[in-house]
């Protein structure tokens, strides 16, 4: 009886080890799939093929090293929901196709995180307490246990041995090249994830923010998007659609970072931007040591 | 005696939920009785994850190598002005302090950073293995 459960058992368990070592993804036969499951693979526009008849709108400006060769997308555009895309552009592959390295955009988006923290926790000593000067009863006599003030820390409202001190600062500094390279993977690692956009302006026809959420669920870019455009003032458009809108924040090209990056899902950027973070961010690769801080003037720089 | 009361009535609102077969016929107490009253379990807190201060955050940390380096990133820390992009262990904050905002504090403040000084020099540099 014994033997025979055991033989039973063991060729089940034999099956279900075996499924591991199925090359092809075969799901488990008990698997209960909602009806309204949505598949990213199938809803997202594919990478244009090599052969697209639409134009390229824009070349690399910097040079593109020899073994590498500048990735392509789609540039489409804000002004209807159902607009197709209306070029290509390329993108320099040193800034949107470096090697995905976590542990620069842990470093970054933790030294986001903690340099500006200021920690304002503050515990009074037993000499700050108000009080506590006076020796409370004699030495001796008194049968009860020797103390020297009423304000040291094993006494009920004394003050605090080892608690926090004063306003403190966990402020640090990355170097810049790591900071450089967290903005680069971060980019890399969005476009990789189909969910960076290229778009031609921030133009669009309505300022309406149901409008705009709209043409972003109808092309199922993400739940949460970040515009980011190079310019001082922002069309009215899209300042008041994104005045009310949560989810959908406008910065500007200096302000891009990776948490902003990774807390928002997808990033839509514009050709200048484009131009502008090539511009910025391979300048670190090909420059000098300073010798002074970059915000002192040199001679060839900006 | 009240204690068990409640937990009478928080354990037969339980109850209720899991069946009548694990009603008790009575219960015992044998002391101490838990102080704790719940006649729930507590809503978890609602946190919304896009005010205005969590969407925005971290925007312009890269004003530096973004924007010609005219600005650092340690201008735009909100801080005590002896503490703006500066790191230090409870010694250095206070002495720092003493040199950059000491003759506007009050009296007693600055008796009392001066005597915390005073402290933490001695402790660190005549008491100890590391002097």
């Amino acid at each position: 009886m014994l033997r025979f459960s055991c033989l039973v058992l063991n060729r089940g368990a034999a099956r279900r080890f075996a499924s591991s070592f199925s090359s092809e993804n075969t799901l488990p036969p008990n698997l209960l799939l909602p009806s309204n499951l949505v598949d990213p693979a199938r809803l997202k526009r594919p990478p244009p093929p090599a052969d697209s008849s639409l134009p390229l709108l824009r070349k690399c400006d910097a040079a593109v090293p020899p073994h590498l060769r500048p990735v392509q997308t789609w540039v489409e555009s804000l002004e209807g929901k159902d607009s197709e895309p209306s070029g290509l552009t390329e993108l320099h592959p040193d800034v949107f196709a470096v090697p995905p390295r976590l542990d620069i955009l842990h470093a970054v988006e933790i030294w986001q995180k903690n340099f500006k923290r200021i920690s304002h926790a503050n515990t009074k000593l037993r000499s700050e307490v108000r009080g506590g000067g006076r020796k409370p009863w004699n030495q001796k006599g008194s049968g009860r246990a020797r103390h020297g003030s009423i304000r040291s820390p094993i006494w009920r409202g004394g003050g605090v041995s080892h608690g926090p001190r004063g306003p403190n600062s966990y402020y640090y500094m990355l170097p810049m090249k790591v900071r450089v390279q967290g903005l680069k993977v971060a980019l890399s690692s969005k476009f990789a994830q189909q969910y960076l956009h290229i778009v031609d302006s921030l133009n669009i026809p309505t300022a309406d923010s149901k409008d705009l959420l709209e043409l972003i669920r109808h092309r199922h870019w993400g739940e949460s998007a970040l515009l980011v455009d190079v310019c001082q003032e922002f069309p009215e458009n899209i300042l008041q659609a994104t005045a009310n809108l949560k989810t959908v924040n406008l910065i500007p090209a200096i302000g891009l970072n990776v948490h902003s990056m990774l807390k928002h899902e997808a990033i839509i950027l514009t050709l200048d931007t484009v131009r502008f973070l090539e511009e910025k961010l391979l300048w670190h690769d090909q420059r000098y040591t300073p010798l002074y801080p970059f915000r002192l003037p040199y001679s060839d720089f900006p | 005696m009240f204690g068990l009361g409640g937990l009478l009535r928080a354990g037969s609102s339980l109850f209720h939920s899991a069946g009548p077969l694990l009603l008790p016929a009575r219960t015992i107490s044998t002391g101490t009785c838990c102080q704790i009253r719940m006649h729930a379990i507590p809503q978890p807190k609602q946190v919304d994850r896009w005010t205005e201060k969590r969407s925005m955050f971290g925007v312009y940390d890269n004003i530096g190598i973004l924007g010609d380096f005219k600005a650092h990133p340690k201008d735009l820390i909100v801080a005590p002005c002896w503490l703006k992009g500066f790191k230090g262990n409870e010694l250095q904050r206070l002495s720092r302090k003493k040199k950059m905002v000491g003759d506007r504090m009050m009296t007693l403040d600055r008796h009392n950073l001066e005597k915390r000084i005073r402290f933490l020099y001695r402790r660190f540099n005549r008491s100890g293995k590391h002097r």
